[in-house]
């Protein structure tokens, strides 16, 4: 009997809805404090970038997620966008703050990625993130030329680098599409 | 063979970094940095406890031709919880972690003590096996981490060691540094353990 077909299948039946059971359960005990801690990170990260701001709104009618820093007055110090891409082994995520007046980057924040520990892993390191801040819009963003490059990761410094460079006019020009400063 | 030797076996004897040789993927991928190592053995001990405990537990009701199978959602049942966990409570652990808490699924490791000890043992036994084998991998892990990241990086745990001048060996944290490190370690080790002819030659 023990050999059974059947027996096999019931087995691995009951094996794996014990398995989804206890996965459902935890999933949903620890859900609550995940999307806390996620929406802290956005708050925090979206604050980071656009230095100054204390509080941030929301471009709901953007196609990509898409920010407004204001400081205590109520005038807007910067736009903060998220941008994703391709990087050594995996999706680089970004939060990115631009001065719209200035025409300058306020400040990056690597949000997740899943480049190699210890060389691409080191695009989170504050000295390569803070290069950024400050640097006008319309720079080229060439890594070992204008932007410095991490030892043995030339290809997630070149990435980041790019995904700054393609996704920059897009956001200016949704900032103007959606109504500038207003 | 009584209890603590369930135990002490793992640390040593029987190691499974130095002495088997299994689980090498995580133990040449994360050991670029001491603290990764640390996290890796842990996390990896965690869920060789929990799965040596359901192994030993239902060990009777698992059929063999499906018992692989069957361990493996098991395994991956933990491996998810405790990556939720972190998630949820220790999220600066996660993030350092994150990227390798999927690989513990195929660590072989925690498949061959369900598939060689907790199948055939009591639960008391397997939980000493499971925490041997656990601190065996994670001291190994770290010893790995250590050298690596001091050759490599010219710090210990993030702390700098020689200051602004010393010259990296890049190489040490690069895939390269860890089959050197691992291949000079077992070298040394069976160097020095005295009975490697009989070990090797019966197995």
């Amino acid at each position: 009997m023990k050999n059974s077909t059947a027996y096999l299948i019931i087995v691995m039946v009951v094996i794996s809805l014990a398995s989804g059971l206890v996965l459902a359960l935890t999933y949903n005990f620890t859900i609550p404090s995940i999307n806390e801690i996620a929406a802290r990170e956005q708050e925090q990260a979206i604050l980071a970038v656009i230095p100054g701001a204390t509080k941030y709104e929301t471009y709901e009618s953007a196609p990509f997620p898409m920010y407004k820093g204001i400081d205590d007055s109520g005038s807007i110090k910067g736009v903060a966008y998220v941008i994703e891409g391709g990087g050594f082994q995996g999706i680089i995520k970004i939060m990115v703050g631009i001065d719209m007046q200035n025409q300058a980057l306020t400040g990056i924040k690597i949000l997740s990625h899943s480049e190699t520990p210890g060389l691409g892993a080191r695009i989170t390191e504050d000295w390569f993130q803070s290069q950024f801040a400050g640097k006008s819009i319309n720079d080229a963003f060439v890594a070992r030329q204008d932007v410095e490059a991490i030892t043995g990761a030339t290809i997630s410094t070149k990435a980041v680098s790019r995904l700054l460079k393609e996704s920059i006019p897009n956001v200016v020009e949704q900032y103007k599409t959606l109504g500038g400063g207003k | 063979m009584g209890a603590t030797y369930e135990f002490y076996k793992g640390l040593w004897k029987e190691n499974p970094v130095f002495r088997m040789v299994m689980g090498m993927c995580p133990t040449l991928a994360v050991t670029n940095a001491a603290i990764n190592g640390v996290a890796m053995g842990l996390a990896t001990a965690f869920v060789l406890v929990c799965s040596n405990i359901v192994v030993a537990l239902i060990k009777t009701l698992i059929p063999s031709k499906v018992r692989i199978p069957a361990y493996v959602i098991i395994i991956a049942t933990f491996v998810t919880i405790a990556d939720l966990i972190l998630a949820a409570y220790f999220p600066d652990i996660q993030k350092v972690l994150g990227l390798f808490i999927p690989l513990i699924v195929v660590n072989c490791v925690i498949l061959a003590r369900a598939e060689a000890f907790a199948s055939k043992s009591n639960v008391r036994l397997s939980i000493l096996d499971a925490l041997g084998m656990g601190i065996g991998f994670t001291w190994a892990l770290t010893l790995l981490g250590i050298i690596r990241e001091i050759l490599g990086m010219g710090s210990i745990f993030g702390i700098s060691l020689f200051g602004e001048g010393y010259i990296s060996w890049i190489i040490f944290i690069l895939p390269p540094g860890a089959f050197l490190t691992l291949g000079l370690l077992i070298a040394f080790f069976n160097a020095f353990s005295k009975n490697k002819a009989e070990d090797s030659c019966c197995h």
